[in-house]
């Protein structure tokens, strides 16, 4: 990578590899991809370094690179992962693979966070991933990212590139939870940390009322669409850092970020193209035509498949024009129909978050035989609050907030939700 | 017929239903008819007694479609032990 900066270093459960170090190693590897024939390496590594190392290797050998998750995308051909000539271990062995295609130089695939449905991999340039990738200018100290996210997520290989470009420290660590990843703040103090809202809230939840005492400088949201009440505890949490939201998608790439602190984006953005995206609403849902999408999907299936007939890609997000704000409603996929009616999982997760004392909500389409679905939600409390007090609570601003269908029916109280490892909220289907 | 246990369920879950609305929980015997007279219940609180009843129970009466019932008794029964 041509703009590889030296200085950045990945330390993992405390343990740091240096710039130089990364690239030595990649070099030994692009050495033994070029001396085999590599054209297409795969790895299900979730170690930083290695998907680092990979990365540089790659594009060094000038070979395509699969990365995988595991449990993501299993080895096997029909899901793509035949076109991998080479499997790169932990370890940094590598092993012969049967796939093979014609040669389609570096790029890189990355598998689709299936928070819904079967998970695919898509295909990007290098150039794409970069895109909105920006090594900080003046003379800040260097940053510390903490990396919340799989390595071989999308996201997780934004904030990676984003350290390895701005020769910044990424601090990761092998078993990453929520309380781990937390523990590692308090010790590395990173400045910089991207995680979905999800993650946020539960971490805030974790470092309990002073978390001021990390003095993070920037924060970002993404994967998931962020409400109001996580942004703003997220600012009174963090007074003195920078909040950006950030809009992306496996299959669109990187679209833009959001910077004053409200859910949404601002609908002039339909008008003007913002940041080289152009975006428009069709149907209640979301398109964009981006200049950093993805190739297209591995296995052989063309990009235009899942474009418009006018070559727009729908992002599956449904949105509503509120004033001058455009707002997400949740994923096209998520809806709970109830008898008919129609309800969203996340549109009424923002109006439970918005309760005094619930930290997260997660709400589904509870089964049964008269409606096809009703809605239920499983809540986390903060600790110390009674269930009675919140469950009136919670069902008196439901109802003066929700359509009557779209209130909660069931409620249970839980200590955890479920998370993908992409850090989202796992959706039924 | 439904054994006790199963129908004082049955009431207690529809009763939480009819208060969890604010309103006011009329008293229930095996013969309370459902929907459409005796209880202030419509067909979103019979969905959701029916999930409450299944999360309670462990069991689906309805997992291979809809059985008709008309009373308190008669919906107690889907979920007596077999």
């Amino acid at each position: 990578m041509d703009r590889f900066d030296r200085n950045a270093r990945i330390i993992r459960d405390g343990v740091a590899v240096e710039g130089d170090a990364l690239l030595q190693r990649a070099s030994e590897l692009a050495s033994r991809l070029r001396s085999s024939g590599a054209r297409c390496v795969a790895t299900a590594s979730g170690r930083a370094d290695v998907v680092a190392i990979a990365l540089l290797a790659a594009q060094s050998a000038d070979c395509g690179l699969i990365l995988s998750r595991r449990g993501a995308i299993p080895l096997d051909a029909q899901n793509g992962i035949g076109e991998a000539d080479v499997l790169l271990a932990d370890d940094l062995q590598t092993s012969a693979l049967l796939g093979s295609t014609a040669d389609r130089g570096f790029s890189v695939a990355i598998s689709t966070s299936g928070t819904t449905g079967r998970p695919k991999l898509a295909w990007h340039s290098l150039d794409a991933l970069l895109g909105r990738v920006h090594a900080p200018g003046g003379d800040h100290p260097r940053p510390r990212w903490l990396l919340t996210f799989h390595p071989a997520s999308f996201a997780g290989l934004q904030v990676l590139l984003t350290a390895l470009v701005s020769g910044a420290s990424l601090i990761s660590v092998s078993n990453p939870s929520v309380a781990s990843l937390a523990e590692a703040a308090i010790q590395h103090r990173p400045t910089h940390l991207s995680a979905t809202p999800t993650f946020w809230r539960s971490f805030l939840a974790i470092l309990g009322p002073a978390p001021v005492e990390l003095s993070l400088r920037q924060i970002t949201v993404g994967g998931e669409a962020v409400d109001q009440a996580t942004l703003d505890r997220l600012a009174a949490a963090f007074p003195g850092a920078g909040i950006a939201h950030i809009y992306a998608s496996t299959e669109a790439g990187s679209l833009f970020s959001v910077r004053d602190r409200r859910a949404g984006f601002p609908a002039a953005w339909l008008r003007e193209p913002v940041e080289g995206v152009q975006l428009r609403i069709r149907g209640g849902v979301l398109e964009v035509r981006s200049p950093r999408a993805m190739l297209g999907y591995a296995g052989g299936e063309s990009p235009h498949r899942s474009l418009t007939d006018d070559g727009w890609l729908s992002t599956n997000d449904r949105v509503d024009i509120r004033g001058d704000r455009v707002e997400f409603l949740g994923r096209v996929d998520s809806i709970i129909n109830v008898g008919g009616a129609k309800a969203s999982p996340e549109a009424i997760e923002a109006v439970l978050l918005d309760v005094p004392g619930v930290v997260e909500a997660q709400v589904y389409g509870a089964r049964n035989p008269i409606t096809g679905e009703v809605v239920a939600a499983d809540i986390c409390l903060e600790r110390g609050i009674p269930e009675a007090q919140a469950k009136a609570a919670i069902l008196e601003r439901a109802r003066s907030r929700l359509q009557a269908h779209e209130v909660p029916r069931v409620l249970r109280f839980v200590d955890t939700v479920a998370v993908s490892d992409t850090g989202k909220k796992k959706r039924k289907t | 017929m439904a054994n006790d246990d199963a129908v004082k369920l049955v009431i207690r879950v529809l009763s939480q239903v009819i208060a969890d609305k604010g309103q006011e929980v009329p008293p229930m015997t095996e013969g309370t008819v459902v929907l459409g007279g005796d209880l202030p219940v419509d067909s979103l609180d019979l969905a959701v007694s029916i999930v409450q009843l299944q999360n309670q129970t462990g069991r689906d009466p309805f997992r291979e479609g809809f059985i008709n019932f008309r009373t308190v008794g008669e919906l107690a029964a889907l979920y007596d032990a077999a």
